[in-house]
């Protein structure tokens, strides 16, 4: 075999090895079934960051403003009619102090004048 | 509805599933085959072309259609094999061919094959850069443009890993 004999059966030999298969449809239905599975996150780039949260939807729901305005509503009443009080009835609102506290309340001199308050 | 491969990638930006098994199974076939004839492997083909996959899936947000989507899927596809390559150096199995039925008794069919047979064994140990190139480049008749796209390469570079694969394919072929 001469030397243009040997180049065109090696062009020829590269084309026949290199051809693309046949497709393999079990092979590709390998993996079209493992991709089937829950696909990841995908990368979102920054730069379309202002567009997701121009497309954020602001506006509230108005079954949910109507619940918070019943919440405000039912706080003021409470408030205003003092139906809270009950609850604190059984608390005495005021500090009690004992005898035996007194001990307890010292008043230090003042370091360095000797001054008492 | 446009069903193009940029219109399917911009649905998919959107997180639409459906567009993005409808352009995995228009592709795969093609890209398994590449993913076969630069591993020389099924198995290992079948997890690069998933993977490469998933990587449209995850950066169909971030994708630009500067190029044709299936040069860059190529590119994709070429590059985790080259990583693969490089990772893990594949035994030529596949390459040891069909055995020669003694009962066809052609001999010239014989000689044939086992020349065929040397080709493909001495294309499986070539450098994985240089396999690559002639797959695209003889398999998929790509031009030298467009092979220098996919491998990130320059013309010259292409050309260059070209002359040297057939270099070492002569080289392997009379020893």
């Amino acid at each position: 075999m001469d030397k243009k004999q040997s180049q065109d059966f090696l062009e020829t030999a590269l084309k026949r090895q290199t051809q693309a298969p046949p497709a393999d449809d079990a092979a590709v239905e390998r993996v079209l079934k493992r991709l089937s599975d829950p696909l990841p996150r995908q990368k979102m780039p920054l730069w379309r960051l202002p567009g997701v949260l121009l497309d954020w939807q602001f506006a509230p729901a108005w079954p949910r403003m109507a619940a918070l305005a019943c919440c405000a509503a039912l706080g003021f009443v409470i408030g205003i009619a003092g139906v809270d009080r009950r609850f604190d009835a059984g608390v005495v609102p005021f500090a009690i102090a004992s005898h035996s506290d007194i001990g307890s309340i010292v008043f230090e001199p003042e370091a360095l004048t000797g001054a008492r308050p | 509805m446009d069903d193009s491969d940029e219109a399917l990638m911009a649905r998919i930006a959107r997180g639409d599933e459906r567009a993005f098994r409808a352009l995995a199974s228009r592709h795969l076939p093609v890209m398994l085959g590449l993913a076969r004839r630069i591993l020389g492997n099924a198995a290992d083909a079948e997890d690069v072309a998933q993977e490469a996959m998933l990587r449209v899936w995850t950066h169909a947000p971030r994708w630009q259609p500067l190029a044709l989507f299936r040069t860059w899927l190529t590119r994709v596809v070429v590059n985790l094999c080259l990583d693969r390559k490089r990772r893990a150096p594949w035994v030529a199995l596949e390459v040891a061919g069909e055995i020669v039925d003694p009962a066809l008794g052609a001999s010239e069919k014989a000689e044939r094959d086992e020349r065929e047979r040397l080709v493909a064994a001495a294309i499986a140990e070539l450098p994985a850069r240089q396999r690559a190139a002639i797959v695209l480049t003889y398999g998929d008749g790509m031009s030298n443009a467009q092979v220098a796209e996919i491998l990130d390469t320059s013309v010259s570079a292409v050309e260059t890993l070209l002359v040297r694969g057939k270099q070492n394919l002569r080289r392997a072929l009379s020893a």
